[in-house]
């Protein structure tokens, strides 16, 4: 009996795509509001450009989205 | 017909199913959906039309006034000729409006497992199909093409903007057919980024009802919450990403209309050369 007939390595693989695939997308995120934060805070009328901010978290998004995406076709 | 949450797991549908058949056509759950959405927007908006006044009277038609003028002068300002954006503005405020409401319509607690039929939720929010938001990147993305070429004046004028210098240069070409290939995966991400944003929240929101057992209306909303907001972005994303491809081809072709070939190396060239003499 080999291990991948005794445990069942889907959820294995379901855990760590998603515990895996978040980390990348959640760097991102932190890093793009971390910054916009820095720039409002040394240049106040920075705060108008929180719409292009948003733009890259979905663009970054999108990365772990599809590591979510991927877990439906692991069986 | 209505059913709630099954104990044996969450619900979970990525794909869409069909419901029905209509003259031997198949009729998906999100097609119908969207077909009823768009009909709702359309009469709400002829309605709005038909009573907006200059002095605003508040109530919805402040709300749609305020998002139709947002959008209205991003568009109009993003291009650097307001002329050439002013064209624009229609057909990428219809795009932000229609997403939008699609989006938080496919909110509502009916939509989803609330009915059934032929084992598959009778309705399914139109922008959580892949096929949906597919159909609308590609014509999104002609109508740039279309739309850049036209401006450029002449297709050989557009396609030279992927260039940095002379084509018969190899590793130009080799730069600009990769410039190319990034551009055609505009469509994909594009409509992958509104279906998994749309999809991926009712997975979430269908978890997280099942996890609450009888108390799903409290565990369900601040996901649902999440959600109007991320309809709302997403939207607003489709609508701007979609201008910004417009607007990069369009703003940078009327910056090189004049200019003959070999000239355009050579301004770069002596502008980086005073980039670095300041340094």
């Amino acid at each position: 009996m080999t291990i991948a007939e005794a445990i069942n390595t889907a959820i294995i693989g379901k855990g760590l795509m998603i515990g895996g695939g978040f980390i990348g997308p959640g760097i991102g995120i932190g890093l793009i509001g971390g910054n916009y934060l820095q720039a409002v805070g040394r240049n106040p009328e920075a705060a108008k450009f929180l719409g292009q901010a948003l733009i890259f978290v979905a663009i970054v998004e999108l990365f772990g989205l599809l590591a979510f995406a991927s877990i439906f076709i692991v069986k | 017909m209505i059913s709630f949450f099954a104990s044996t797991g969450p619900i979970i549908h990525v794909a869409p199913g069909q419901v029905m058949e209509i003259l031997g056509v198949p009729i998906s759950n999100s097609i119908l959906y969207g077909w009823i959405c768009l009909i709702a927007l359309v009469v709400a908006l002829i309605i709005v039309a038909r009573r907006i006044t200059i002095k605003p009277k508040g109530g919805l038609i402040q709300f749609i006034e305020i998002a139709v003028t947002f959008m209205g002068n991003f568009v109009e300002s993003s291009f650097e000729d307001k002329k050439i954006g002013r064209k624009y503005v229609p057909y990428f405020v219809t795009l932000f409006c229609f997403i939008l409401f699609n989006n938080w319509l496919g909110l509502l607690p009916f939509v989803g497992e609330g009915f059934t039929s032929n084992g598959f939720p009778l309705l399914r929010p139109f922008t959580g199909d892949l096929n949906a938001t597919f159909a609308m990147g590609l014509f999104t993305m002609v109508l740039v093409y279309y739309a850049s070429v036209k401006e450029s004046g002449g297709i050989k004028r557009y396609l030279r903007h992927f260039f940095v210098g002379s084509p018969k240069n190899p590793l130009f070409l080799l730069i600009g057919l990769l410039e190319m290939l990034t551009d055609l995966t505009r469509v994909i991400s594009l409509s992958l980024r509104l279906f998994l944003n749309v999809a991926i929240g009712e997975i979430v929101i269908a978890v997280f009802s099942y996890l609450g057992h009888f108390l799903a209306p409290i565990t369900a909303l601040p996901f649902t919450l999440i959600e109007v907001f991320i309809g709302a972005l997403q939207a607003y994303i489709f609508a701007v990403l979609g201008t910004m491809y417009l607007a990069v081809a369009v703003n940078h072709s009327a910056e090189h209309l004049n200019e003959p070939d070999g000239k355009r190396v050579q301004r770069i060239k002596s502008q980086t050369k005073v980039a670095t003499s300041e340094v």
